[in-house]
């Protein structure tokens, strides 16, 4: 006995089978259908609801408001409860539906803590544009320096490179030939403008000239005598016969373009003022100096009408978009990108993600912002958002050191297809969208 | 819960709504903090300190305060305007504590200066969509811009160059009036009238600025703005580390005078920051070259190891063959003599040792054969060394012969190679060997010769020289000998004639010839070969040897005298006498 209940006991589903078997026998006879109440079990599960999800029964304002006017889908339960539970719940939300006492404060009401949570959420929806991925299409080599500016003639057939072998070069943008060298300064060309109502180019450089070139006669016509040091950058104003130029003596000089007469020097900076835009309304100079400030200027009083203190270093690059009225400035170090809307400056963002030191960025109409680093890298931007979608090395041409891959000038030409940059490789680089 | 709460509670005061709190700039209405001051009615007014020129009210001080009172500020001394701010509170009743940074400022001069410049665009509460927009001007607002730009602009610009502009330059000719002047007295003269005609100084166009041109000094610069970053990060060690430059050290100037400790100095060359990298191939090169000639030696070695088993082998060849050659010329000189000894002993005579000690070995002999057999043999030994004295007495005849038809060139290099110095002969051969340092040239000849000092007397003897200097050469004697005295030659003693000898007489003026009468004693001296021998004179001069050996032999004086020796003697006998 004992050994048999040691062994092994008998198998559970025979006799299992046979329980049901007989069960099933007893019961077979009477017909009771199975307890359910429909009133209570609605009441049941009617107190559940509004017990449990009676708070998140509608969206907040923000959230309504960004998913716009459509009602919400229809959620599709897959592995939910039994048909009659679920019939039974949406009986329950149609029933409770017109009960507004237990409604959510409406948007007349809502806290500010409420209000800022939901901007916040808004904030964090915004999606970047797509932008094409960009790759070298040309290298043009045939400066003996480093390439400093670049500038693209408004007709959008030639663009102008000023070296640091004192020579402005004028290139077919198409082919990418060399059409003409200017040669007249006697240092380094930092700064290059072709205006759009003259046949005029402007350059400057470190010698501390402006020149006038008549691109008729391919001469200079006009010197604008009066920095004491040498000249960074230069940019025409864009409805007056404005120039302006900003260098290393902490100022920024307006000239009349015609007359040569320096109409304002915006001092203010205490260090070298290394980057400048102009706008057609107020502030009509914008500059970047490395005293790691940036200056709105109002020159028609020839003061500064703000002072933008965000960067840490020295701003050595500014761009303005052509498509909205704002600008971007990068400095050294990281987040060193930061874009204020104008007028007013108040900052839009900081660009995170290109930990150089900054020395050309520039924005075409498409929203694609592009920044290059002193150590050869470039980075592009979605200007709305201010997020990177794509980062490159720049290859410095055989022959040249490591060291000398670092980006100095770029520009997008006229049509925002294509982004032209001179480095210290002495080459002009030719960047283009890639095509599928 | 929350709504049914604020459903209980009372309305707010002041419902916040949606207002726009941008920029500092826009005017808000601002609410002094300090209460309006209550005066309190007369006589209660001990301990209240009127100060302020509201306490007063328009009036006059108050008697029964006694403090010090400036009603209408009379009798106050001037200060300086303080620059204290009155605290502000904005409409939200925080506390404005930027209005420091903004004032002072131009009209439309915007200062970011709180924490919300800092907060990016989209993240701002308070700012409407419509303000977050960057929208471009229109170009309304540009062209207005432009215009108002290109007015303001150009008044300056029309100022800056007027000084360029041809308009001051005078008239040369002058722009003359003429001006009636009617004078209110009249005088007594008929004038009643006068024209006068009224000109310009001319004015020299290149005549330096008659005032000094005075600059204006600058204005104050406007107040600094508020700082929206961090402070700079203070830079970590290695962050130093990597950004320092050392200083410039010239090897050439150095016009303070610094002391400059030598590392510096040699890091300023810049010789410890170029690594010198040794091409690979310099390394193989050499390896290459050390394995070369290592093979190159083995090789030499090997051959050197071969050449001498050769010449080993050829020598001992050659020694077989000399012994061969030895033993076939001992068999040949055996076997004569064997031949003779037995023809001897038939004959009876023996003669060679072989064949004596053959004879000797088993046979008797007769006492006469072995007498005549010994003189035959004295005879032969001395016919041979007549035989031998008179081959040398040949040679050495041939010899001079030789050394008379030499020149003395070869004459020369003969004695130089008797002497042992000629070593031509050891080049010829290959036997000299060159001396090897070349920097000390050291007559070799002197060195390993220990008798070198052994030849040297004592310190006490004074012979420097160990040996004669022209000893045993023939120089040596033509010094001692009369030149050609007795050889024979016809040109001494006149040629042997009778005049010549005559004449060589009268004219030997010094007596030259052998000496008529010479010292006495001289002519028994033999004739010098050298230089004078002195011989070391072993006689007791002093007689001190003769004294001291008397000393020693210990003899009385009077015994050894002959004198006394005869006195004492006489003394004796004397005494003997008286004895007797």
């Amino acid at each position: 006995m004992a050994t048999a209940t040691e062994g092994q006991l008998p198998p559970l589903s025979g006799l299992l089978a046979s329980s049901s078997r007989r069960t099933a026998a007893i019961f077979a006879s009477s017909s009771v259908t199975p307890f359910s109440d429909e009133l209570s079990s609605r009441a049941k599960l009617a107190v559940k609801i509004s017990s449990e999800y009676e708070a998140v029964r509608e969206l907040p304002i923000g959230l309504r408001q960004q998913q716009g006017p459509q009602a919400p889908k229809q959620v599709k339960a897959i592995e939910g409860p039994p048909p009659e539970t679920t019939r039974l719940i949406e009986a329950a939300a149609g029933t409770t539906a017109p009960q507004a006492a237990l409604t959510l404060a409406p948007t007349s009401n809502q806290t500010p803590l409420h209000r800022a949570l939901s901007v916040r959420k808004q904030q964090r929806e915004v999606k970047p544009d797509y932008h094409p991925q960009w790759r070298l299409s040309r290298v043009i080599s045939g400066h003996l320096g480093w390439v400093r500016s670049v500038a693209v003639e408004p007709g959008n057939k030639w663009f102008a490179t000023g070296a640091g072998d004192r020579v402005i070069k004028i290139w077919d943008l198409a082919s990418g030939e060399l059409k003409i060298s200017l040669t007249g300064h006697i240092s380094t060309v930092r700064g290059l403008a072709v205006s759009p109502r003259h046949p005029y180019l402007f350059s400057c450089g470190e010698d501390k000239m402006v020149k006038c070139w008549d691109l008729e006669a391919n001469k200079v016509i006009r010197h604008y005598h009066g920095h004491l040091s040498g000249i960074y950058a230069l940019a025409l104003h864009p409805t007056l016969d404005l120039l302006v130029t900003s260098g290393r003596d902490a100022s920024a000089r307006l000239w009349d373009m015609r007359t040569k007469a320096q109409i304002h020097v915006l001092s203010g900076h205490s260090a070298t003022v290394g980057s400048l835009l102009t706008a057609p309304v107020d502030p009509q100079v914008i500059t970047g100096s490395m005293d790691s400030t940036v200056k709105l200027w109002d020159i028609t009083a020839g003061k500064a009408m703000m002072t933008l203190t965000h960067h840490k270093k020295s701003v050595r690059a500014l761009a303005m978009s052509p498509a909205e009225f704002s600008f971007v400035s990068g400095s050294a170090g990281g987040n060193n990108i930061k874009k204020f809307k104008l007028p007013g400056g108040e900052l839009v963002h900081t660009c995170k993600g290109h930990e150089a030191i900054i020395n050309a960025m520039s924005v075409n109409s498409d929203g694609v912002q592009f920044s290059g680093g002193d150590n050869g890298s470039l980075t592009f931007w979605d200007y709305k958002t201010g997020l990177p979608f794509q980062h490159m090395d720049d290859i410095p041409q055989p022959g040249s050191l490591d060291a000398e891959a670092g980006v100095f000038c770029s520009t997008f030409d006229m049509t925002g297809t294509r982004l032209i940059t001179g480095g210290a490789d002495k080459t002009i680089k030719i960047y283009a969208e890639r095509t599928q | 819960m929350a709504t049914a709460l604020a459903s209980l509670l009372p309305k707010p005061l002041y419902s916040a709504p949606v207002e726009e709190e941008e920029e500092v700039e826009v005017v808000q209405p601002t609410l002094a903090l300090a209460p309006r001051a209550v005066i309190p009615p007369y006589g209660q007014r001990s301990g209240w300190r009127p100060l302020k020129a509201d306490d007063f009210g328009d009036g006059g001080a108050y008697p029964e305060c006694h403090i010090a009172q400036y009603p209408n500020e009379m009798g106050k001394k001037k200060t300086a305007a303080g620059n204290t701010l009155a605290l502000q509170v904005d409409s939200e009743g925080n506390v404005r504590y930027d209005v420091i940074a903004t004032q002072g400022h131009r009209e439309g001069v915007r200062v970011q200066s709180q924490f919300k410049d800092l907060v990016p665009l989209a993240q701002r509460t308070d700012l409407s969509e419509t303000e977050r927009q960057m929208e471009l001007p229109t170009d309304d607002e540009i062209a207005a811009t432009a215009e108002r730009t290109k007015a303001a602009l150009e008044k300056l610009v029309n100022g800056k160059i007027k000084a360029a502009q041809p308009k001051h330059v005078p008239d040369s000719q002058g722009q003359s009036q003429f001006i009636r002047y009617t004078p209110v007295q009249q005088s007594g003269n008929g004038l009643k009238q006068r024209i006068i005609k009224m000109s310009e100084v001319v004015e020299d166009p290149l005549e330096p600025p008659r005032f000094k041109h005075k600059k204006v000094p600058r204005g104050p610069p406007s107040p600094p703005p508020p700082v929206l970053r961090s402070p700079p990060r203070k830079a970590t060690a290695e962050e130093q580390k990597a950004w320092m430059i050392p200083p410039s050290i010239s090897n050439w100037k150095n016009n303070k005078g610094f002391t400059i400790p030598l590392d510096k100095r040699l890091a300023a060359d810049g010789r410890g920051l170029q690594d010198i990298h040794i091409n690979d191939n310099f390394a193989k090169l050499s390896e290459a070259l050390y394995v070369a000639d290592r093979h190159a030696r083995e090789e030499v070695r090997q051959r050197a190891l071969m050449q001498q088993k050769l010449a080993q082998k050829e020598k001992e060849s050659k020694e077989e063959n000399l012994r061969l050659l030895a033993q076939r010329a001992r068999q040949d000189r055996v076997a004569p003599s064997g031949s003779r000894a037995e023809s001897a002993a038939a004959g009876g005579s023996g003669a060679g040792r072989a064949g004596l000690g053959l004879a000797d070995y088993g046979s008797e002999e007769s006492e006469e054969e072995s007498e005549r057999e010994e003189e035959e043999e004295e005879d032969e030994e001395a016919a041979k060394v007549r035989d031998e004295m008179r081959r040398e007495k040949r040679q050495q005849r041939e010899r001079e012969l030789r050394m008379n038809n030499m020149g003395t060139e070869q004459r020369a290099k003969m004695l130089a190679r008797e002497q042992n110095r000629d070593i031509s002969e050891k080049i010829a051969l290959g036997l000299a060997k060159p001396s090897v340092s070349k920097e000390s040239m050291l007559d070799q000849r002197l060195f390993n010769r220990d008798a070198l000092p052994s030849q040297f007397a004592d310190e006490d003897a004074y012979n420097l020289y160990d040996r004669p200097l022209f000893h045993g050469s023939t120089a040596a004697a033509a010094i001692y000998k009369r030149g050609n005295l007795g050889a024979g030659n016809d040109e001494s003693f006149g040629g042997g004639t009778e005049e010549g000898i005559t004449e060589a007489l009268e004219n030997d003026r010094f007596g030259l010839g052998a000496p008529k009468n010479g010292f006495q004693g001289a002519g028994d001296q033999e004739v010098r070969e050298g230089p004078v021998q002195f011989e070391k004179d072993t006689g007791d001069v002093f007689g001190v040897d003769q004294f001291l050996e008397s000393a020693t032999r210990g003899t009385k004086r009077g015994l050894e005298a002959e004198g006394s020796d005869s006195r004492k003697r006489r003394q004796i006998d004397r005494a003997d006498e008286r004895e007797d």
